[in-house]
C-alpha cells in the first residue's frame, strides 16, 4: 500500500544524498505518491541524478541505494511522528505551498513549517545580519522588527544569533505591545537551516517556540534533522525570495548576509542597507553593498517608505529627523551633560571600544570614566557588551 | 676504624642533618654505600675515588662502608661527596679523627679535587649540627646568611686534607656582608597608554589582588606583568630569607648579593607539568614555579593554554600561600604567597574580543572560555582588558601624550603607603580581609552601598564578587590616601576594574 502524499513528499526529503536541486526535478508537476513508488522500484531517471547541484558538488548516489534506503524506511510511520510535534508540508503544486516561492529560480521542492504561514500575505521584509554583531547593530534590528511588525510588515529572518535574533525579539515584542489590536501586527517568520523541529543555536529554542507559536518556523530541511553547513546558504535563497526587500543591517566581509544580498539580486529583490562605522569590521560587508549601490536605510521609516507604506507624518517643529542621534532621553526629556561626562562621551565612539581606550581617549582619571559611563549608560547614552562600550545616541 | 662528619640532605625547601659513617676494616677491597642513596648519591663512590687519587692521597685497599645516618630518610644529591671523602680519609687513618668532632661539609667533589657548588647550601648549611661548616667555595655568601663567621670555604679536597692534618690555617673566608644591588629593572615608564592595565598593575601591588589581563597579541600584557614586581615593596629580612631559601633548594642563581632582596619574578611556560608548578618529584622534592615566585610575582601567559588540570590544582595554595605536597616516602610544605598575574587572548582568533570585531563561532568561543574554570577565573579580583596602542601613542607624537607616563618608583611610593594603611588596619593586605570583617574594615558610604545595593538587585554582581570588588575599592581608596569609608567613585572603579571577561552573551534585545 502506497503511503499518503504528504508523507511521501516528506520522505523524499530524506534520502541520502537528496539536495534541492535532485528533489525540485523529481517532484514539479508530478503527484508525491507517484515519485515515492519509483524511488522504491529503482525507476528515477538518470536526468534527476545529473542536476547540477546548486551549490556545488552533489553526493554520489543512485536509484539502487535510494531504493534500498526507501524498502527499509516507513514513511507513514515517521510522518505521522513529526506531524505530533505540529510539523506541516507542503509541495511545489500544492495546495498550502507559499506562492511567493512558487514563482522562484530555484524554489524548495518540498517545504516544511511549524505555526501558520498566514502573515506571507502581507508586506514582507528581510531583516538579516551577522551573529557576533555589535550592540548597536542589534539595537537597529530590534527597533527595525519592531517598528515594521507593528506597521503590519512580516518580519522575515534566519533565527540566527545577533542580528536575526533581535530583529524577531523586536517584532514579538510589537505584539506584545499590541494588546488591543494584534491583527494590525505581523506575525514573524523564521528561515531555519536545520529541521523545523530541531531548535538551532540551542539559545534560540524558546525564541524558535515563540516565533512559531505567532508566526512560522520554516525550513526545507526534513523534522528530526540538524544542519549541515550546505544548509545555510540555501537557506538564505528561501529568505531572500520570501521577501519583497532585504535589509542587511550589519555584515562582515564575507559574511552569510552577502549570499541572502545576492540570492535577493538575482531574484530582483530590493536590498537595502543600514550604514554602519567604516572602521568597523562587523559593518564592512554591509558598506561594501552601500559603496557597491545599495540604497540606504536609517530606520523603519525608510524601509515602509521603500514599500511605499508611509504615512506622512507632520513633522515636529525643532526635532531632529534622525531619532537615534538626538540627545533626548527615552521618554523625551532634554539630556543635559556635565564637561567629564560630555569629554566620555565623545571618547566611546561608535565603535564598540574597551574601557582602556575610552580612558586613553579621554584623558581624565579611571575612577572619573567609571563613574561618567555609569551615568550615561543609566541615561541610555552607551551601552556596555561584556565590557565593550557603544555609543547609543 | 670509623669515622663520623656531619652533614645534611635536602627535603622539599629545609635541610635535615645527616651523619656520614665511614668504616674500614680489613677484608677484600670493596666500597658499599649504605642508608637509602639515591643514584647521584650512590654515584658518588667514582667521584671520590678520583677525587682522592687526584689530592695525592690513597685510596685505601680495604673493605670501606659508608652509612648515611638516619638510614630511613632518603638522601640525594652529590653534597654528600666532600663529607664522605674526609671521613673516609680519617677513618683510613690519613686525617687525624681528632679533627672531625664540631666539624660538618658539603660538597660535590671534581674528578680533580676540587669542591663544587651544590643547590641548597642556605637550608642544607642551617641543618647541619656542627661549629665549623665546610662549604665550596662559590657558596661562602649563599651559607654565611644562615651561619655567620661559622663556615669556611675551601677550594680543593687537597687543601682540606692539609688543614685538618694541621700543616695549613684555615683559609680566610672574606666576611659576608649581603650588599643591596637592586639593580634596576623594568620601568612602567616604558608603557604608553594603558590606563586600566597601569592602574591594575597598582591596584594588584598595593592590596595583593590576583590580575587577570584580557587583551589581543601584542596589547603589551607581558610587558605589564613583568614590571609588576617594580611596583612591589622590596622584601623584608624574614621573606627575603624565606625565597632566599626556596631559589637555594631549587638550585636558582641567587642576586649577586646572594640574598633575594627584590620580589622575585616567575613566567612558567604554559607546557608546564604540574610536578613543575606545584612542586615535588620522585626522589628529591623540588620546589615548582609557585614556590619559586613565593613573596612575588607568578605570570601564567596564554592562562588558556596551560591544561585545566594544572590550572585547577593551584586553587587551594593561592588561597593557602602554602602547598603540601604527598609522596609515599615524604611530604613536603613548600611556600607559596604568590601574586598571581595571568593573561589569555579575549578569544581564539584573537581578533580583540570587541563586539563585532571577531569571527570565532559561538561554539569556539565557549570551548576556550571553558579552558579556565569559573572557581579559577572567581580567584581574579581584578579582570581588565587592554588592547593595542593607537598608532599615535606608540610613535609618541607629542600631540595626544603631553605628559611623560609615570614611573615604577613614584607608582611603588604609593603601593608603599596603601600597604601601610592595611597594615594599620591589621591586614598584611586587602586581598586577605575575611568577608565577616569587611564591614569594619571597609565600611562604605551611603551612596557606595547604595550602588552595590542597585548591581546586586540587577543580578550583575554575586554575593563572592561583592566581597571581591568591596576588597578592591578598600585598596583604591588606601592608594588615593583615603583611610576612611568607601566613596562612590571607588566602588564604581573596583566594578570596572571587574570586567565581566569570558561572561556567555547575554541574551539582550
Amino acid at each position: 500500500m502506497t503511503p499518503c502524499a504528504s508523507a511521501c513528499a516528506a520522505a523524499l526529503t530524506r534520502l541520502p544524498g537528496m539536495g534541492p536541486a535532485r528533489l525540485l526535478a523529481m517532484i514539479r508537476d508530478r503527484d508525491p505518491r507517484d515519485v515515492w513508488d519509483d524511488v522504491v522500484h529503482g525507476r528515477i531517471s538518470k536526468k534527476v541524478f545529473a542536476q547540477p547541484n546548486l551549490l556545488g558538488d552533489s553526493p554520489a548516489c543512485s536509484d539502487r541505494s535510494w531504493a534500498s534506503a526507501a524498502s527499509r524506511f516507513d514513511p507513514e510511520a515517521w510522518w505521522s511522528k513529526a506531524r505530533s510535534r505540529g510539523v506541516d508540508v507542503s509541495w511545489i503544486g500544492r495546495d498550502g505551498y507559499p506562492a511567493v516561492l512558487a514563482d522562484d529560480p530555484h524554489p524548495p521542492g518540498v517545504i516544511f513549517w511549524r505555526g501558520s504561514l498566514a502573515s506571507l500575505d502581507r508586506p514582507r521584509v528581510a531583516i538579516v545580519g551577522t551573529r557576533s554583531a555589535s550592540p548597536d547593530g542589534r539595537a537597529v534590528a530590534y527597533e527595525m522588527g519592531r517598528d515594521l511588525a507593528s506597521a503590519g510588515v512580516c518580519v522575515v529572518s534566519g533565527l540566527a544569533l545577533g542580528i536575526d535574533g533581535s530583529a524577531h525579539r523586536g517584532a514579538l515584542s510589537a505584539l506584545g505591545e499590541a494588546a488591543r489590536d494584534p491583527a494590525s501586527v505581523a506575525a514573524t517568520i523564521g528561515v531555519a537551516a536545520s529541521g523545523v523541529d530541531v531548535p538551532y543555536p540551542r539559545r534560540h529554542a524558546a525564541l524558535w517556540e515563540e516565533v512559531a507559536a505567532s508566526g512560522a518556523v520554516i525550513s526545507e530541511t526534513p523534522p528530526g534533522y540538524a544542519a549541515q553547513a550546505w544548509r545555510f546558504p540555501a537557506r538564505n535563497r528561501i529568505i531572500a525570495g520570501l521577501s519583497q526587500l532585504v535589509v542587511v543591517v550589519e555584515s562582515h566581509e564575507a559574511g552569510g548576509s552577502l549570499i541572502t544580498a545576492e540570492a535577493a539580486i538575482e531574484r530582483g529583490i530590493e536590498v537595502r542597507v543600514v550604514p554602519g562605522p567604516v572602521g568597523s569590521s562587523a559593518c564592512a560587508g554591509s558598506n561594501q553593498l552601500l559603496y557597491d549601490g545599495a540604497g540606504p536605510v536609517r530606520g523603519p521609516r525608510d524601509v515602509l517608505d521603500a514599500l511605499g507604506m508611509l504615512m506622512p507624518d507632520p513633522p515636529k517643529p525643532g526635532q531632529a529627523k534622525g531619532r537615534r542621534r538626538s540627545r533626548r532621553s527615552p521618554d523625551g526629556t532634554r539630556i543635559s551633560l556635565g564637561p567629564t561626562e560630555q569629554a566620555v562621551l565623545a571618547s566611546v565612539g561608535w565603535v564598540p571600544s574597551s574601557l582602556n581606550k575610552v580612558a586613553e581617549r579621554s584623558a581624565l582619571p579611571v575612577a572619573q570614566v567609571a563613574g561618567a559611563l555609569d551615568g550615561l549608560s543609566a541615561r541610555g547614552l552607551v551601552a556596555d557588551d561584556r565590557g565593550w562600550w557603544t555609543r547609543l545616541r | 676504624m670509623l669515622a663520623t662528619v656531619a652533614s645534611a640532605t635536602l627535603v622539599g625547601v629545609e635541610g635535615r642533618p645527616i651523619e656520614v659513617e665511614v668504616h674500614v676494616s680489613r677484608g677484600l677491597p670493596s666500597f658499599t654505600i649504605v642508608g637509602l642513596p639515591d643514584a647521584s648519591c650512590r654515584e658518588s663512590r667514582d667521584r671520590v675515588r678520583a677525587a682522592i687519587l687526584s689530592s695525592g692521597l690513597a685510596w685505601p685497599q680495604h673493605r670501606v662502608t659508608v652509612n648515611l645516618a638516619p638510614s630511613s630518610l632518603r638522601k640525594g644529591g652529590a653534597g654528600l661527596d666532600l663529607p664522605i671523602a674526609v671521613a673516609l680519609l680519617a677513618a683510613d687513618g690519613q686525617l687525624p679523627l681528632d679533627a672531625l668532632p664540631g666539624l660538618g661539609c658539603l660538597g660535590e667533589l671534581g674528578l680533580d679535587g676540587s669542591i663544587r657548588r651544590v643547590s641548597g647550601v642556605l637550608p642544607l648549611v642551617d641543618a647541619i649540627n656542627a661549629a665549623r661548616v665546610v662549604v665550596p667555595g662559590s657558596c661562602a655568601g649563599e651559607a654565611s646568611l644562615v651561619r655567620p663567621g661559622k663556615v669556611v670555604a675551601v677550594p680543593t679536597l687537597s687543601t682540606l686534607a692539609a688543614v685538618l692534618k694541621g700543616e695549613e690555617g684555615w683559609p680566610e673566608t672574606p666576611f659576608f656582608l649581603p650588599v643591596d644591588d637592586t639593580g634596576a629593572g623594568p620601568d612602567m615608564a616604558d608603557v604608553r597608554g594603558q590606563p586600566i592595565g597601569r592602574l591594575a598593575a597598582e591596584v594588584a601591588a598595593a592590596g595583593g589582588h590576583h590580575l587577570l589581563l584580557v587583551g589581543p597579541p601584542g596589547a603589551g600584557k607581558t610587558m605589564l606583568a613583568e614590571r609588576l614586581p617594580g611596583l612591589l615593596p622590596e622584601l623584608t629580612t624574614e621573606e627575603a630569607l624565606e625565597v632566599t631559601r626556596v631559589h637555594s633548594a631549587a638550585g636558582l642563581p641567587l642576586p649577586r648579593g646572594v640574598l633575594v632582596r627584590r620580589p622575585p619574578f616567575r613566567a612558567p611556560h604554559h607546557s608546564s607539568s604540574l610536578v613543575s608548578l606545584i612542586g615535588g618529584g620522585t626522589t628529591m622534592m623540588r620546589p615548582g614555579e609557585l614556590s619559586c615566585a613565593h613573596n612575588g610575582v607568578l605570570f601564567l601567559d596564554e592562562l588558556g593554554e596551560f591544561p585545566s588540570d594544572v590550572l585547577d590544582t593551584l586553587r587551594q595554595p593561592l588561597e593557602e600561600g602554602k602547598v603540601l605536597v604527598c609522596r609515599a616516602r615524604a611530604s613536603v610544605v613548600f611556600p607559596a604567597r604568590v601574586l598571581l598575574v595571568a593573561a589569555m587572548n579575549p578569544c581564539p582568533c584573537g581578533g580583540g574580543g570587541a563586539p563585532g570585531a571577531c569571527r570565532c563561532s559561538d561554539a569556539a568561543l565557549a570551548r576556550y572560555a571553558a579552558r579556565v574554570s569559573a572557581p579559577l577565573l572567581d580567584r581574579f579580583d581584578l579582570r581588565v582588558s587592554v588592547d593595542r596602542p593607537d598608532v599615535g601613542e606608540l610613535m609618541g607624537d607629542g600631540s595626544s601624550s603631553p605628559a611623560p607616563p609615570e614611573s615604577s618608583q613614584a607608582i611603588a611610593r604609593r603601593v608603599r603607603a596603601a600597604r601601610d594603611l592595611a597594615v594599620r588596619r591589621g591586614f598584611a593586605l586587602n586581598s586577605a580581609i575575611p568577608a565577616r570583617e569587611l564591614d569594619v574594615a571597609a565600611p562604605l558610604q551611603p551612596k557606595a552601598r547604595t550602588m552595590l545595593e542597585t548591581r546586586l538587585r540587577q543580578g550583575r554582581l554575586s554575593a563572592r564578587g561583592l566581597h571581591r570588588v568591596r576588597r578592591v575599592a578598600r585598596t583604591l581608596a588606601d592608594l588615593s590616601g583615603h583611610g576612611g569609608d568607601i566613596r562612590e567613585e571607588h566602588v564604581t572603579t573596583a566594578l570596572a576594574l571587574r570586567g565581566p571577561v569570558f561572561e556567555p552573551e547575554g541574551v539582550t534585545l
